[in-house]
């Protein structure tokens, strides 16, 4: 009788908490935002299940007692990866990843994989444009300042302004580990929502006739272009903020070895195998960070008002740029590619594309939008560098 | 709260942040024109291709208005490739007739055939 008794006792059931029973309602929800809506449902599904896990009392797959002390200078397991592995549980190993920067960059290798910057290198002018978009996370930056938060902690809310997730993850997970679950979620939700975000923003501040404006076809761009491009960007970029350089050297050994057209079995891998591995564990163990004590506070309320803000200053930013350039040049920029210089590729020049399709259905902007977009992933990431080194 | 922040520390790092991101961004968007620059087509080639000189005495026609186009600059290309590669396009002119072969089956029937095409 003693042991049936200690077995019902030992049951989840008999020892949740009201939070856990909210957070396993949350992660249900975006369990259902990511199934039933598609809402980034790669990164969200897993996130959403890693929340689910880690909320379930007695499971003990993570403990954030275990990551704080491992933070905490005057605790025996200060920076114990061995600690971690002797007493943790399944997320808390998978979570070393994150917590080493690891997976970021490898699906920042994916992600360069996949990425063609021929656009870019055929109009360097989207450039500008990607770096006006990253207003968003330096305003936000100020902001969150403003509301309480610490350097640290601003520096990465202010990072979803770039609306790229690893990067976000990349970022906080160095200057506000603590801040992980919220901010990830925040970041690939708004990513989700750019086709609902971004469209009023760039109603609101362009003309019918800006709209309607048609670019001028894009060169074409040859394939030596395309090999020494990644090397340049790695080279420059790295030279000049060493910070950046895990995230701007992934991207673009993932570029080089898809344009290289040498390693096509190496290029392939970094684009589906690798990709998809890395995104499983990374979804699974930033979702185990949203635990009930680190995500049902008023901080995780902020961080997502804060976090809308910094995504639709970006989109502004973007569109005013293009707006102000077209006063000093001779070829017209259709200001609806501005927007797209916040990352979220393809989705963000998706969506110049068809509002400026609204306008006029012959008027074709996504080649012209995905150099903007493409420029905003290499943004956000020397962003990420510039708050690592000033922050760090 | 707001006023423990180091509030000019905040603002070099948002200001000074921010420039540095736009004059990173501006200073490889010279290395790409500049890269656009040396690889434009030709040149680099303008040197190597030797070429030949037509006798003084026949005059070479300007080009009217609108033939200087991508599709004559083409067509000369192409041209000057045939000749200097001894490259010609002459048919061999021999008229052969093939017999086509044809198995009957109920399947190609042209009476089952919505075409009469030849296989």
């Amino acid at each position: 009788m003693g042991d049936i008794l200690e077995f019902f006792q030992s049951m989840g059931f008999m020892n949740i908490a009201w939070q856990q029973a909210a957070m396993l309602l949350i992660s249900f929800f975006l369990l259902y935002l990511a199934i039933h809506k598609k809402y980034e449902p790669l990164l969200l599904l897993p996130i959403a299940f890693g929340m689910l896990l880690t909320n379930l009392p007695g499971a003990g797959m993570f403990h954030s007692d275990l990551w704080s002390a491992f933070l905490d200078e005057n605790n025996a397991n200060y920076h114990s990866y061995g600690a971690i592995m002797k007493e943790g549980g399944l997320l808390d190993i998978l979570y070393i990843g994150v917590k080493a920067g690891v997976y970021p960059c490898l699906i920042f290798v994916g992600v360069g994989a996949m990425t063609d910057f021929g656009p870019l290198i055929a109009n360097p002018k989207s450039l500008l444009l990607g770096a006006a978009a990253q207003v968003g996370i330096f305003l936000t930056f100020l902001g969150a300042n403003a509301l309480g938060f610490t350097e640290a902690q601003a520096g990465s809310i202010g990072i979803i302004g770039g609306a790229d997730g690893p990067t976000s993850i990349f970022l906080t997970s160095k200057l506000a580990p603590e801040l992980l679950g919220p901010i990830a979620i925040a970041a690939y939700s708004y990513m989700a929502l750019v086709p609902v975000i971004q469209p009023p923003i760039m109603k609101a501040l362009t003309t019918k006739s800006e709209r309607c404006i048609k670019m001028k076809q894009l060169r074409a761009v040859s394939k030596t272009e395309k090999i020494i491009f990644p090397v340049v960007i790695t080279t420059v970029v790295a030279l000049i903020l060493p910070d950046a350089a895990p995230l701007i050297g992934c991207l673009m050994l993932g570029n080089l070895m898809k344009e290289c057209g040498v390693v096509e079995r190496l290029s392939l891998t970094a684009q589906n195998d690798l990709m998809n591995i890395v995104v499983i564990f990374l979804g699974l163990s930033v979702g185990a960070t949203a635990t009930a004590s680190s995500f049902l506070n008023i901080q995780t309320i902020m961080i997502l008002v804060m976090g809308i803000i910094a995504f639709s200053c970006g989109t502004a930013g973007g569109i005013l740029l293009a707006k102000l350039m077209n006063v000093f040049s001779r070829e017209k920029i259709n200001p609806l590619i501005g927007s797209a210089g916040v990352s979220a590729v393809p989705m963000a020049a998706r969506v110049s594309q068809a509002v400026g399709q609204e306008e006029n259905p012959g008027n074709f902007l996504l080649m012209h939008a995905m150099g903007p977009n493409v420029a905003g992933v290499i943004g956000s990431a020397v962003a990420a560098g510039i708050l690592l080194t000033m922050l760090g | 709260m707001i006023l423990a922040a180091n509030w000019s520390h905040i603002w070099m790092v948002t200001l000074l942040g921010f420039c540095m991101v736009l004059v990173l961004l501006v200073v490889l968007i010279y290395f790409l024109r500049l890269f656009g620059v040396i690889m434009k087509p030709g040149a680099k080639s303008a040197k190597a291709v030797d070429i030949p000189r037509l006798p003084e005495s026949e005059p070479v026609a300007a080009p009217a208005a609108g033939q200087d186009d991508e599709g004559t600059m083409a067509a000369v290309a192409m041209a000057l490739h045939l000749y200097y590669h001894g490259v010609h396009d002459e048919e061999p002119t021999k008229i052969t007739l093939k017999r086509t072969d044809r198995r009957y089956s109920p399947w190609n029937s042209k009476l089952y055939g919505m075409n009469n095409l030849i296989r």
